[in-house]
């Protein structure tokens, strides 16, 4: 059983990577075999939106060395990410990947599900609302369930190495990451968010002003107010619209792109003609 | 000869309730239109799932409910699409109105970039 770390930190042996490898220590106790990738050392450049990976091969078509890492994560039985929050949400480099995943979410037919753990180094609190909502993206469209997620507030370079509850949640994020592979039990067992599925507390309320929504994850529910506490109440048709779920996925794939190949054949020379005035304008 | 049609092609899983004829039907009397209503369906099961090769097909032939409202007064096709959106919020993607003639992509199309009114954002 293989563990995988990813790490989002382009700083040598910074809080991410502690924590990281606190947790990999973690799981090689439990009897995992460890690795951990970081991935600013790898060339992960931005998708194209060329299409080609949905309408002709099946595959990026971008030549850099993202793909070795889509093989790490192919070859391991679970997955911790661990990234810093620099201006509210994650460091850049996720995004990078999770938009090179956009064919691999699409392909989810089939696949195996395995767990992974998120955690991320932060340096003040009340800047962080957006942390894990990358690490559900990803971890949707890779086919992963998280099973939980942490927060640590930890500021200069090395300095998680002071904070022993942190190391020790980091350990225990790890064991429990490796039992999850081992027995296949991937129930969520970080604190519970108002999403059900993400355990996020974002919320988007919908122009209706009736409406709310995991913005992650599509499912909508309704707010009330209960003794002056917010109740969000999703029911269970909710998870019908629940986006990553492999039905509303493959939906979205076969009727919401796949068709536009046809509108983009039948439009084309229409878009060509009007078009021309912005190729003409300002080109050198 | 009817000045407005917007045709709203819904695909799997994008309206927000079942169609029924006699709900379209109450809709366009009510508005004074003419509401239809057609289905295509060509998915298979395969590996527990409703799928369908749609990468190469026309858009008119893939699976999908398609909802018809025809009106010459521009007010009434307009209340008409809204009370449609408002129950099965709006058809989603750029190519959901193909087959509507020019007025009635424009009333269509502009409702759902309406705050509030295509149910989606």
């Amino acid at each position: 059983m293989r563990i995988l770390a990813l790490n989002g930190s382009v700083r040598k042996y910074g809080n991410s990577e502690i924590l990281l490898k606190q947790a990999l220590m973690g799981a090689q106790a439990e009897g995992a075999e460890v690795e951990i990738l970081n991935l600013t050392e790898y060339d992960i450049g931005p998708c194209k939106g060329c299409g080609l990976c949905l309408f002709k091969d099946n595959v990026c078509q971008v030549k850099d060395n993202t793909h070795q890492i889509f093989e790490r994560i192919d070859a391991c039985d679970g997955l911790i990410l661990g990234a810093p929050c620099y201006f509210l949400e994650l460091t850049a480099i996720v995004k990078q990947l999770i938009d090179r995943c956009w064919i691999r979410g699409h392909n989810q037919v089939g696949l195996k599900r395995k767990p992974a753990s998120v955690i991320v180094p932060y340096a003040t609190r009340g800047w962080i609302p957006y942390i894990f909502m990358q690490a559900n993206i990803l971890f949707n469209v890779l086919c992963l369930d998280k099973i939980n997620q942490a927060a640590v507030c930890t500021q200069g370079i090395s300095e998680v190495v002071l904070d022993q509850d942190a190391l020790d949640l980091a350990d225990r994020m790890g064991r429990e990451l490796a039992c999850a592979a081992k027995t296949e039990d991937h129930t969520y067992r970080g604190e519970k968010g108002v999403c059900p599925s993400c355990h996020d507390n974002l919320l988007r309320v919908l122009k209706d002003r009736e409406t709310i929504e995991c913005p992650t994850c599509g499912m909508r529910g309704k707010l009330n107010l209960t003794d002056g506490k917010i109740d969000v109440a999703f029911d269970d048709k909710a998870w019908e619209d629940f986006r990553f779920r492999l039905n509303v996925s493959y939906n979205h794939f076969a009727y919401h792109i796949a068709p536009s190949k046809d509108y983009f054949v039948r439009t084309r020379e229409e878009r060509k003609i009007k078009s021309q005035k912005y190729r003409d304008y300002l080109a050198k | 000869m009817t000045k407005i049609l917007a045709k709203l092609r819904y695909f799997p899983g994008d309206a927000l309730e079942e169609f029924k004829e006699s709900d379209l039907q109450a809709i366009g009397d009510k508005f004074g239109t003419v509401v239809s209503y057609e289905k295509m369906e060509r998915r298979e099961m395969k590996n527990g799932l409703l799928m369908e090769n749609t990468m190469h097909s026309k858009i008119e032939e893939i699976t999908q409910e398609v909802i018809t409202i025809e009106g010459d007064e521009e007010n009434n096709v307009s209340n008409c699409i809204r009370a449609l959106y408002k129950k099965y919020r709006c058809p989603r993607t750029s190519y959901s109105l193909m087959g509507s003639n020019e007025a009635g992509h424009k009333v269509a199309w502009r409702l759902m970039e309406e705050s509030g009114v295509g149910g989606w954002e």
